[in-house]
C-alpha cells in the first residue's frame, strides 16, 4: 500500500472505533469516552482533507482522474460516518439525562456492548490481546481500555492488559458471559 | 396496527411499534450496514449493493415513524429533552446508513479505477472474506445460534449465498447447508480457526453441560 492508501485505511478504521466508542459512550453515559469520539472527529477531518489533496495531486501527476475521484468520494463517505459517530457522542455532552430507552436499544442490539475488570489471575493479565487472541476466543472485540483514570482507545493486538484495567468490548451477546468469565478468573483460556 | 402510507417502495414494511424496538433496529442497521457496504466493494457485488439500497430506504421510514412516535409520547418539557437527544441518535444512525449508501454508489466506476479498494479493506484492522462450507463440515445443517459462530471465532456472518440466493444479516435460526458461501468480517486468526471448522479440518468444539444445567 502506499502512503494514500494507508491514510485512506486509517480514517476507515477510525470510523469504525468512533462508531462503537460512540454507542458505548452512550449506554455507560460517559462524557470521557464521547470526548475522546470529538477529539478523533478532529483527527479525522485533518486526515480526510490530506487524503483529498493529495488524491488530487496524484490525478495532476498520472492523469488518472477516475481513480483519485474515488479515492476522494470513498474519504468523505467515510468522514460522514465519523460526523454521524459524533452525533451520537454529542448527546453524551448535554447536560440533560440520556432517555432510558437508548440504554435499552443499545443492550438488545443483536451487537451489545459489555465490561468488566480483569482480575489478578486471569488469563487476560499481562498477555497482550494477541496473545490471548480474544477477539477469535470470545468474539469480544475490545475497544477501549481504562487503567487507573486514563484510556487507552482502539487497543490492537500488541496492547498488553494489566490486572485491574476495565476493559469495553463488542460482541454477540452469548460472547459475553465467557469473556466476563475470562476477565474474573473464573474461566480460563482453552 | 394501520401505518401511514409514505409514499416509498418500503412503506408497506411492517415497522416495529415502539420506540424502543424502532431504535434497536436502526442501532442493527447501521452496523450491519457499512459491513455490506464494503463487502459489495470487495466481491463487487451489484446485489449486495442492492440490499444496501433495501437497508437505507428502511432506515428512512424508520427515522420518520421514530420521530412521530417520540413526538407524541413528550409530556413535558424534560420528556421533550431526552426524546430530542434520543433521535438525535435515530438521526445519527440514519446518516451512517447514507454514507453506506454512497459507499456502494462507486461500484458504478469500472473496477480497475478502484483496483486500491479490496486491497485496503484486506488490510483493515477487521477484513471481510469469503469461505464456503465443506459437504464434510460438521458446521452443515446447524444454525449460526446454536455453534456461536461469532463467540466461538471472533467472525461474524454479514451475508451468506446459497446457490444463486444470497441471504443478508442471517439470523440466529439460521441453518447453514454444505456449499454455502459465508461472508464473514473479523480478524486473521478468527478466520483461521473458521476455516478449519468450515473446511471440515477440525470439528466444532463440544462444550459439556454445566451440571445442574
Amino acid at each position: 500500500m502506499d502512503d494514500l492508501e494507508m491514510m485512506l485505511l486509517e480514517v476507515k478504521d477510525t470510523s469504525e472505533l468512533m462508531v462503537d466508542l460512540a454507542y458505548s459512550s452512550l449506554l455507560y453515559d460517559n462524557k470521557d469516552i464521547a470526548g475522546e469520539v470529538f477529539a478523533m472527529k478532529e483527527y479525522v477531518d485533518e486526515l480526510t482533507a490530506t487524503v483529498q489533496q493529495e488524491a488530487i495531486k496524484k490525478a495532476l501527476a498520472d492523469g488518472d482522474v477516475s481513480k483519485s475521484f474515488v479515492t476522494i468520494r470513498l474519504v468523505e463517505s467515510l468522514e460522514n460516518i465519523c460526523s454521524a459517530a459524533k452525533g451520537i457522542a454529542d448527546v453524551v455532552m448535554k447536560d440533560v439525562p440520556l432517555h432510558p430507552v437508548i440504554k435499552i436499544s443499545i443492550r438488545e442490539s443483536d451487537v451489545i456492548i459489555t465490561t468488566g475488570q480483569v482480575a489478578e489471575g486471569s488469563d487476560l493479565a499481562d498477555r497482550t490481546l494477541g496473545e490471548t487472541r480474544l477477539a477469535s476466543n470470545s468474539g469480544m472485540w475490545v475497544v477501549a481500555i481504562k487503567r487507573d483514570r486514563k484510556y487507552i482507545y482502539g487497543p490492537d493486538e500488541r496492547t498488553t492488559v494489566l490486572a485491574g484495567d476495565t476493559l469495553i468490548a463488542r460482541g454477540p451477546s452469548d460472547g459475553e458471559e465467557y469473556f466476563r468469565d475470562l476477565m474474573s478468573g473464573k474461566a480460563k483460556l482453552a | 396496527m394501520v401505518e401511514t402510507s409514505l409514499g416509498v417502495d418500503d412503506s408497506k414494511e411492517k415497522v416495529p411499534r415502539t420506540v424502543r424496538e424502532i431504535l434497536t433496529e436502526m442501532k442493527d442497521t447501521s452496523e450491519v450496514i457499512v459491513d455490506l457496504a464494503y463487502a459489495s466493494l470487495v466481491f463487487d457485488s451489484e446485489d449486495m449493493a442492492e440490499e444496501v439500497h433495501h437497508l437505507e430506504r428502511r432506515m428512512d421510514t424508520l427515522l420518520y415513524h421514530i420521530r412521530i412516535k417520540a413526538m407524541l409520547s413528550a409530556r413535558t418539557r424534560r420528556d421533550a429533552e431526552q426524546l430530542a437527544g434520543l433521535l438525535q441518535v435515530a438521526s445519527s444512525a440514519e446518516a451512517i446508513s447514507n454514507a453506506a449508501k454512497d459507499i456502494v454508489l462507486l461500484l458504478k466506476y469500472d473496477s480497475d479505477k478502484r483496483p486500491f479498494l479490496p486491497i485496503v479493506l484486506k488490510e483493515a484492522e477487521e477484513k471481510i472474506k469469503s469461505l464456503s462450507l465443506a459437504d464434510k463440515s460438521d458446521m452443515v445443517n446447524r444454525s449460526i445460534g446454536e455453534m456461536g459462530v461469532e463467540s466461538e471465532t471472533g467472525m461474524r456472518v454479514i451475508a451468506l449465498k446459497r446457490g444463486k440466493r444470497w441471504l443478508y444479516d442471517p439470523d440466529e435460526t439460521t441453518k447453514l447447508k454444505a456449499g454455502d458461501m459465508l461472508i464473514v468480517r473479523g480478524t486473521d486468526n478468527g478466520f483461521e480457526v473458521l476455516r478449519s471448522f468450515a473446511s471440515g479440518e477440525r470439528r466444532w468444539p463440544q462444550y459439556p453441560q454445566p451440571e445442574g444445567a
